[in-house]
């Protein structure tokens, strides 16, 4: 079966809309995926038809709810392939992923002098929580440099897993550089120390087979919106073993065993930390994307992806005055630019005028922007179902807002 | 030649407004030739109040000197690295300025707070700042236009800093199809 990319939009209803009187064209897929029909169509009819909450009603709709709603713990397990459906936490997102580990792993653990090893690339979400755990606890986060064209310095990055580092955490591919940095390596390496790493999986799970077993880190974090799923979705994987020392993160219901005012005691993971009604038809609509992404095949997502990033690598590095932002071997369809004289504010509200979604700003990646030392970019980030006629498009508007602002 | 040229003129005038209403672009072209030539630019000898204004979150930076004269602006300098929204605002604030008092400045930025809400279709007071119109549409973007303002208000209050990034941006749902 041929990817005939023409046919995929049509699974996208919002492609077709128009913006200011011109075609969408979508090009922030970094910051939030459009969803297929198939994600809207499970969660309407989730709603319309099964909507109840999960693992505490006995009647059929909660049957049905928790049915459907843990059906697809199964499928994100085998989708990153974990060792055991048990390691699948929910969550809301990367974020809450993250802060999980920080506030549960972490700040038990953390001492005076301390550090969590993160690197310049990260998004805030990967530097926050650590920053906010390392207040409390005396430790500090230090970052491993990257080079000029965006690439992590691997050996710098193990230079700095000295006995002092509790924690590792880094970005499976950058939001603002595409860069994809080389997890197994990293991993490896903080394995020989007995540093269990971290790795931000948003911008990965995208694009890449993710093989947390594989690839031989200890949490991983994925977002489900970035995936094409509903947003408020996300999983945190973790080893088993880690999860069971970690207490919970948030208490509530769904999370225990018994409760009395002389004690609680938890239920066992995944749901020890999954206080509260979680977001259920979200996750069955997380679950109806897996399955979108899983039959258009991954190799297949990849190759379409591969094309458009090296067309559009070639149409950018031929306009002129044009200064692009990461350029490793190994990236994703991400482009973070900026045009001699042009504010990137500027050029995203012009280009949306035509009808054209980047995003423009600091990307969430503050210490980034200051090694670059520049307040914000543009970015465009692509997916599968953009065209190369997208991209000539996307050039042309390019061409013309310099002429205007000229 | 006076019958000639007064339709003329007013149908310049006319223009300019006219393209700024039916295009709804985001960019005037007052705006646009504000930002590329901006009127009293660059540093002002004998300053008696001065402040910097910082969107840091879009890396705006502005500085302007003024000097006061009898609690009238007499004269102003905007100088920074900014966006073609702050620059031509600026610009444009720069023109209109002169003369003013703080009461005078005050209900001026007040109008044109409420021209890029859009809630005020026109001021005349606004003069080319009516060009400004388009941002009800962008409602992002509005605190860019504001910086001018609230930078020349700072200085005048004797206030160091300014910035317009605290609010967040306002929500809307509608299709701008």
């Amino acid at each position: 079966m041929s990817f005939d990319v023409q046919q995929i939009r049509k699974d996208f209803p919002l492609l077709s809309r128009t913006v200011h009187g011109k075609p969408l064209i979508y090009f922030d897929n970094a910051n939030t995926a459009q969803k297929p029909r198939r994600v809207i169509e499970t969660v309407d009819d989730f709603y319309r038809r099964h909507n109840a909450n999960v693992s505490r009603a006995v009647h059929t709709l909660g049957e049905e709810a928790t049915s459907a709603y843990e059906a697809v713990r199964d499928k994100l397990a085998q989708f990153i392939n974990a060792k055991s459906r048990d390691e699948v936490i929910f969550t809301s997102g990367t974020t809450q992923a993250i802060n999980t580990v920080a506030y549960s792993y972490a700040l038990p653990r953390l001492q005076p002098g301390d550090e969590v090893l993160v690197t310049t690339m990260e998004h805030h979400a990967n530097i926050v929580p650590w920053q906010l755990v390392a207040a409390r606890t005396g430790a500090k986060v230090v970052p491993a440099p990257i080079t000029q064209s965006g690439e992590l310095i691997v050996e710098e990055f193990i230079k700095r897993l000295t006995p002092r580092v509790k924690l590792a955490g880094v970005t499976h591919v950058s939001n603002v550089l595409g860069t994809i940095n080389p997890v197994r390596e990293l991993a490896k390496a903080c394995r020989a120390r007995g540093i269990p790493l971290l790795v931000d999986g948003s911008q990965a799970a995208p694009h890449l087979p993710i093989d947390v077993q594989a690839l031989g880190c200890d949490f991983y974090a994925i977002t489900g919106h970035k995936l094409f799923g509903p947003t408020g979705t996300g999983v945190l994987w973790a080893r088993r073993e880690l999860l069971d020392s970690m207490p919970p993160f948030f208490g509530g219901g769904e999370m225990i065993r018994t409760v009395s005012f002389d004690g609680t005691t938890f239920a066992d993971v995944p749901h020890k930390f999954e206080a509260g009604t979680p977001n259920i038809a979200g996750f069955i609509g997380l679950g109806a994307a897996i399955d979108y992404v899983t039959e258009l095949g991954l190799d297949r997502i990849g190759a379409a992806e591969h094309a458009l990033r090296d067309y559009t690598n070639a149409a950018l590095k031929s306009v002129p005055g044009l200064r692009l932002f990461g350029e490793a071997k190994d990236k994703a369809a991400v482009f973070s630019f900026l045009i001699d004289g042009i504010h990137a504010h500027d050029l995203a509200t012009l280009l949306d005028h035509e009808g054209i979604a980047v995003r423009s700003g600091h990307h969430c990646a503050h210490p980034l922007m200051q090694f670059y030392g520049v307040p914000a970019t543009a970015r465009a980030s692509l997916a599968f179902y953009n065209t190369h006629a997208e991209v000539d498009a996307f050039i042309a508007a390019i061409a013309k807002v310099r002429k205007l602002l000229a | 030649m006076i019958g000639v040229a007064y339709p003329a003129v007013r149908t310049l005038a006319a223009a300019r407004y006219t393209l700024r209403m039916t295009a709804a672009a985001p960019y005037h072209q007052l705006v646009l030739e504000h930002s590329r030539a901006p009127r009293r630019f660059g540093a002002l000898e004998h300053a008696t109040h001065t402040a910097d204004g910082a969107n840091p979150l879009c890396g705006d930076a502005l500085h302007v000197d003024v000097r006061v004269t009898d609690g009238r602006i007499a004269d102003l300098r905007f100088r920074g690295e900014a966006c073609a929204l702050v620059r031509a605002s600026a610009s444009m604030l720069g023109e209109r300025a002169i003369d003013l008092d703080a009461v005078a400045l005050a209900q001026l930025e007040a109008d044109f707070a409420r021209l890029v809400a859009g809630a005020l279709a026109q001021e005349a007071t606004l003069g080319d700042l009516n060009a400004f119109a388009a941002l009800a549409q962008y409602p992002s973007r509005r605190k860019c236009a504001l910086l001018p303002f609230a930078t020349l208000r700072a200085a005048l209050a004797g206030h160091v800093t300014a910035t317009t990034e605290s609010k967040p941006p306002e929500s809307s749902l509608q299709e701008k199809t």
